[in-house]
């Protein structure tokens, strides 16, 4: 089976896997506990939780804060950042910060929507212009998740400052964490991780803070992680994460260009007559969303996995026209023809060339088929 | 004291020498309603009372029973022992607080020193005694506290009534196979056929993979929901993809609905026959949309041979048929967005009052047996 939809999730890492093992069966105490097998635990945490903040920030101005998922992780920032007034964030944001925001909506807080360039950044100017005095929160993704997209969020984050520079400043940095270069810069006050997407567990995720940032705890309780997020520690999970991210660190720059190569491989052999590739050519390599031409993405989806290809769609199956298509492709500007056509394909440095070189022969095969049926 | 749940029946009283038979496949649906929880039914002249249970399971029990098609209504009642104390202390429990109320006494016990009346009397009397927030209505009270003085020496002390889902018990009205979508009418038409006593298969056709797997596992799920009122149910499902492709590719694509119909019900028909069903089912509701004409569905209708075809919400709005969903407990799971095969290939301007002669010209374009027999191959059934 070739798996191309690595930004849903990615194969966790066997090498971590193995690593953390002892923490589910051998070290299973709880790290709170004040004997010396939990309060080992505890340190244990901590070596993971500096090791993973090491990776893109300093922990003299930055904290990290283990949460269940990459979403909580954008829930504590949305409702910890945006309390009052107003909050700026695009409609190309993943639905932990669409809903979240919607939600804000509900409790009085104005949201305002920034545009899209057509290749799913956001535009800048658009943005700065939305913001005012009254401006508590501006949270905008770091790596689109649908088209790869990258958002220049250092530079961003200095311009909001430079526009009012009490608003408060979120990445959802899930899509970027462990996958292109970045070191977040003191204008950053939150940023979103997950373990998942680079080889980690399920159910772990961060949220990266400014620690002089004081925000309000979404779970109360035994007082962990400084009493932001309560509960006890995934040590598993956090463990697993921690293995990942300095795997994944230690290789950035040789899984990027190798990553690159697959995505280049991909864009110069899809069939053009049958395909038009959306992501623009500076987005994430990890990313490459492609538009099929007159045939639903879901169907190529379904086809394609018939054929021992798994990949990702931007649409969903659905009578209801209103949810079948994605929000953020049409926020891009993809008219509703193409946007029902959308396929994401997803990489991971251990996705290998045969294996995009098959998936482009399924894509170009099915989608020739699928039309000679429709038309 | 003991727990009991007196179980009262519909229409089975009216039936004449094959009431037996009624009663017979009554209690067997209770009983398959109840499997797992240990229990009596006991009857007693024109109903049940159900007995010997853990009265931690009471309010379970109640909620199974209650959607067994022919059960009028229920009671949780005590039991003891029939003296005026004893039944005193029961009656206290299931008295309500404040409000009016009257006390209704049944005696078949013709043995005990009082007659109904009296005791309603008396046991009124104590209560109002106990509680000044209490007055006697005897035409509109707000609660009914029911006394049955039974001629085995116990007494069954009951509140209101708990209604249930009526209609007759499954199992005496034969057999349908009901064409299930993923949508809101079709179950709603199962549950309908069910409470008039038929036993149920359903037929649900797909389109893989123009559609998905959520949306078949949606169908199943209706049909689990379906099973629990109808004791049970078989899923069929059919792949017609093929039936669809062809139709889009040689015929006029305004009779997609129109011809995909006709052969959902040959298959139906063909696998109602194997499976002893004699009628099918279908969710139709007249002027719904376009394939539920007069005319379409004749032309549908046409094409089944031997079996009539029930359409139970023919004469329902959508917002009736919707308050049926929700109350059986389908409503949820037929909103959710996945397509049904309906939908894929769906001409923009449909054909809305077909004609029999353009629907045999369009459907002479197609090799309607190898469909049918490629369609009939893939099936495959599912024990709900």
């Amino acid at each position: 089976m070739i798996y191309l939809d690595n930004a849903a999730t990615t194969k966790p890492d066997e090498e971590c896997l193995r690593s953390a093992e002892q923490y589910l069966t051998e070290y299973f105490y709880n790290p709170s506990a004040l004997y010396a097998e939990g309060y080992t635990l505890h340190k244990e945490i901590t070596k993971a939780r500096s090791e993973i903040l090491n990776t893109i920030a300093n922990d003299k101005d930055f904290q990290l804060i283990f949460t269940s998922c990459g979403t909580e992780a954008d829930n504590m920032a949305v409702f910890g950042g945006g309390r009052r007034g107003n909050v700026v964030t695009t409609y190309g944001e993943h639905s932990a910060i669409f809903s979240s925001v919607n939600e804000l909506k509900e409790r009085g807080v104005e949201v305002r929507f920034a545009k899209l360039n057509a290749d799913g950044s956001v535009n800048v100017d658009s943005l700065i212009s939305l913001i005012d005095e009254k401006t508590s929160l501006v949270t905008i993704i770091h790596v689109n998740n649908e088209t790869g997209a990258i958002n220049d969020v250092n530079g961003i984050a200095r311009a909001v400052k430079a526009k009012n520079c009490r608003t408060l400043f979120h990445s959802d940095g899930v899509q970027a964490y462990g996958k292109i270069p970045f070191r977040m810069d003191k204008n950053i006050d939150m940023y979103s991780i997950s373990a998942h997407k680079i080889g980690g567990l399920k159910g772990t995720g961060a949220l990266i803070k400014r620690k002089s940032l004081a925000i309000r705890p979404l779970i109360c309780g035994g007082g962990q992680e400084n009493g932001l997020r309560s509960g006890t520690e995934n040590v598993f999970g956090i463990k697993m994460f921690e293995c990942a991210a300095v795997k994944k660190y230690s290789s950035l720059e040789r899984n990027l260009a190798h990553v690159r190569q697959l995505n280049n491989y991909i864009r110069e052999n899809i069939d053009r007559e049958l395909f038009t590739v959306l992501s623009a050519p500076n987005a994430s390599p990890y990313i490459l969303s492609v538009v099929a031409h007159g045939v639903r993405g879901e169907i190529i989806l379904h086809e394609a996995d018939d054929k021992g290809l798994i990949i990702g769609t931007g649409s969903a199956c659905s009578s209801n026209d209103k949810m079948r298509y994605s929000r953020v492709i049409f926020a891009c500007g993809v008219d509703e023809k193409s946007a029902d056509g959308v396929l994401r394909l997803s990489f991971s440095a251990e996705t290998s060339v045969d294996e995009v070189k098959e998936a482009v022969k399924i894509l170009n095969e099915t989608v020739e088929h699928r039309r000679k049926i429709m038309e | 004291m003991e727990n009991v749940i007196i179980v009262r029946y519909c229409e089975i009283h009216l039936k004449g020498n094959n009431r037996g038979f009624f009663e017979r496949v009554f209690v067997e649906n209770m009983e398959k309603a109840l499997k797992g929880l240990k229990h009596e039914i006991r009857k007693q002249s024109g109903r049940y009372v159900i007995e010997g249970f853990n009265s931690q399971n009471t309010d379970l029990m109640v909620g199974k029973l209650k959607n067994v098609f022919g059960v009028h209504t229920l009671s949780v009642a005590m039991k003891v022992n029939s003296s005026l104390d004893e039944i005193f202390e029961a009656v206290k429990l299931v008295a309500p607080l404040s409000g009016t109320f009257k006390v209704d006494t049944h005696r078949a016990d013709k043995k005990f020193p009082l007659n109904s009346m009296q005791i309603n009397a008396e046991i009124g009397g104590r209560l109002l005694d106990l509680n000044n927030a209490l007055t006697v209505d005897v035409h509109t009270p707000q609660s009914i506290i029911g006394i049955d003085l039974r001629e085995n020496g116990t007494s069954l002390v009951f509140g209101n009534l708990i209604n249930g889902v009526g209609g007759m018990p499954v199992g005496t009205a034969g057999k349908g196979m009901l064409l299930i979508s993923g949508g809101i009418d079709s179950p709603v038409a199962g549950y309908m056929m069910a409470k008039r006593g038929m036993k149920l298969e359903c037929i649900h056709f797909h389109s893989y993979p123009y559609t998905n797997m959520q949306a078949r596992e949606k169908v199943e799920e209706l049909a689990k929901v379906l099973a629990e009122y109808s004791c049970g149910t078989v899923l069929h499902v059919v792949k017609v993809t093929h039936i669809q492709e062809e139709i889009h590719k040689k015929c006029n694509g305004d009779y997609m609905v129109t011809l995909l119909r006709r052969f959902m019900m040959r298959i139906a028909e063909r696998l109602a026959k194997k499976c002893g069903a004699q009628c099918l089912i279908t969710g139709e509701s007249l002027g719904q949309v376009a394939s539920q004409t007069i005319e379409g569905m004749t032309s549908s209708g046409s094409v089944v041979e031997n079996l009539p075809i029930l359409r139970p919400l023919c004469g329902f709005d959508k917002n009736e048929i919707i308050a049926r969903s929700r109350a059986m407990g389908a409503y949820d799971i037929s909103i959710r967005p996945y397509e049904d095969c309906c939908t894929v290939f769906l001409p923009r301007h449909p054909v809305i009052h077909p004609k029999m002669a353009d629907v045999l010209e369009e459907e002479s374009k197609l090799d309607v047996q190898a469909l049918l027999d490629e369609a009939f191959s893939t099936l495959e059934t599912i024990k709900i």
